[in-house]
């Protein structure tokens, strides 16, 4: 009898492609939604990412009721609390979240307020807390790489404790994502670098880490394809919408495959970095995945070496031995990197940021050992280990 | 037919296996906080007061320590005296008689979903370690080697008899004291 036991969740509505956005209405119509409030951020709104979406809705005679676009970097429990205000008072009854993460997350949570009721949304926090559905919730992902439009959790700031609320249930996952070529068309290089870098750690540690499973694989595999063969023809030609299409999408499916597999110990260092040095998550995914890959070499092979199929096509699978595929995946991952840096100098070390100390390493260490994906990575990781890994990360 | 007249007996075979497991995985907690240094260093981080649980979903066995200071844990075998801070469930007996039997490691349970967190996962993290290593001393290799994710490569035998055997004395004790009680 097999030991094998896996769980597979996603019932996200994915509406991709050329036109996407003219879909909202009509989805939110299916959802008896009359009144939408947008959660966004100055940056989108300045970037003129709203303007399509509003047409697309005022075209089919559903007017945005409100717009909220001032959602910072690293979202609140005041913001939130504000914007639940807005959507009381404008007697909304749906959100459409326009942005990266940050924004998708301040939807999440103030969804979750003007469904439940009450100002409190740390009361909320947990895991399993929320009981019904809530308001009808569309997520339109500005950046192509978090995968938070496909995900059952949010992380808010509790400003007056100095903590980060997490927040999960699957109540929190959006009526539908709406991944439109338009969105993405003007992301910045260095920022479409770090993003599609950080679709690409969470499609490799689902695939390689120890919740991986069948449906998981499936998905992780299809976004390191989408991404290794289309970031380079991004980077060189930023307007190509049906190489932008591709990367969202990437980001989507790799949001998936987390999110039922969960991550490892890119994660749980990256996490760590973040809140210590400050250094955009993206880029702390990018920087350790393959000092990571290299760690857990002896645990990964098989599905390691599996990857080199995705990442460079069946001529360079095939031409490779089996025992050196693996090592080879890795490779791949260094020359992509290194590709980028040519392009946009995204750093590759931690040194070449310019932001980290050698002498935090050991605070970056022990922080990532208490990091929750830790648990899933698939080799044990002590202090030393951590460490190790963050010396040669270092230059 | 006779699978069917078994199955109350073995559904009781396996609580009963798991109650008693947690009785002395809390006792040996406890010891573990007393004897190894490592441990008090991983506990200390833990607030003065802090109750840790084990449970099995929705009302089954239970092991709750508590950290009472200096790193040291505090088994109560007579239930928590206020609210715990984390509690780490299983969501069916049988997936703790998995993980408890040695049938599944712990990591790989979390893993499988096969346990909830309800409170501080960095914490759950840091209580995990703890479990390890508890597993990791009281266990021959062969089976502790099926409970962890890794075997300590630096757990040498002259170390693991000395401080399993200290353990287990004062899991010992604490049994005689508690049916003395």
């Amino acid at each position: 009898m097999t030991n094998n036991y896996y769980e597979f969740f996603c019932p996200v509505k994915v509406i991709a492609g050329k036109a996407a956005l003219e879909h909202i209405p009509y989805e939110l119509t299916g959802l008896a939604a009359k009144r939408p409030m947008i959660v966004t951020d100055k940056g989108v709104r300045a970037a003129g990412l709203l303007d399509p979406v509003i047409a697309a809705c005022e075209e089919s005679g559903l007017e945005i009721v409100a717009i909220y676009d001032d959602v910072p970097p690293d979202s609140s429990t005041t913001v939130v609390r504000d914007i639940t205000k807005v959507y009381r008072k404008e007697k909304c009854d749906s959100i459409i979240a326009v942005g990266g993460g940050s924004a998708i997350d301040t939807g999440k949570a103030v969804n979750i307020l003007v469904s439940e009721g009450g100002d409190d949304i740390a009361k909320y926090s947990g895991a399993g807390i929320l009981k019904h559905p809530l308001k009808p919730f569309f997520v339109v992902p500005t950046t192509a790489g978090t995968g938070s439009e496909v995900t059952s959790v949010a992380v808010i700031t509790d400003e007056k404790k100095g903590v980060k609320l997490p927040f999960t249930s699957s109540f929190l996952l959006p009526n539908a994502a709406i991944i439109d070529p338009r969105m993405t068309l003007t992301l910045p290089p260095h920022i479409t670098a770090a993003t599609a870098m950080d679709a690409m750690t969470h499609a490799t540690e689902a695939f390689t880490c120890m919740a991986k499973n069948p449906l998981s694989d499936a998905y992780a595999t299809a976004a390191v394809k989408k991404v290794s063969q289309s970031l380079l023809q991004v980077m060189d030609n930023p307007k190509d919408e049906h190489g932008r299409l591709e990367l969202a999408q990437a980001s989507t499916m790799a949001g998936i495959a987390f999110s039922n597999s969960m991550v490892g110990l890119v994660h749980s260092l990256g996490h760590a970095t973040g809140a210590i040095c400050h250094l955009p998550h993206g880029l702390c995914m990018s920087l350790y995945l393959p000092y990571v890959l290299e760690f857990n070499l002896e645990s990964i092979r098989e599905p390691l070496g599996e990857l080199l199929l995705y990442l460079e096509g069946p001529e360079v699978f095939s031409a490779t031995p089996a025992s050196r595929r693996a090592e080879a995946s890795i490779s791949s991952i260094r020359k992509l990197r290194d590709a980028l840096y040519k392009r946009c100098q995204l750093p590759r070390t931690l040194k070449e940021t310019g932001k980290v100390l050698e002498s935090q390493l050991e605070a970056i260490a022990e922080m990532a050992l208490d990091d929750g994906s830790i648990m899933f990575n698939p080799r044990e990781v002590s202090l030393e280990d951590a460490l190790s890994v963050l010396r040669r990360a270092w230059a | 037919m006779l699978v069917k007249r078994l199955q109350p007996m073995v559904s009781h075979a396996r609580r009963s296996y798991v109650g008693l497991m947690f009785q002395v995985m809390g006792r040996a907690l406890q010891a573990i906080s007393e004897v190894d240094e490592i441990t008090r260093n991983e506990t200390r981080a833990l607030p003065v007061g802090f109750l840790f649980e084990m449970q099995v979903m929705p009302n089954g066995p239970k092991l709750i320590v508590e950290h009472t200071g200096n790193g040291l844990l505090h088994y109560h075998r007579d239930g928590a005296p206020r609210p715990v801070d984390l509690s780490i469930q299983f969501k069916h007996m049988t997936h703790a008689f998995l993980v408890l039997s040695f049938q599944e490691k712990t990591s790989v349970a979390f893993a499988n979903d096969r346990m909830l967190v309800d409170g501080d996962v960095s914490l759950a993290v840091r209580m995990t370690r703890v479990l390890n290593r508890l597993e990791s001393f009281i266990l021959p290799k062969l089976v502790a080697e099926r409970a962890v994710k890794e075997y300590p490569a630096n757990l040498h035998l002259p170390e693991k008899l000395l401080s399993a055997a200290r353990i287990y004395l004062k899991v010992a004790t604490n049994f005689v004291e508690t049916a003395r009680a």
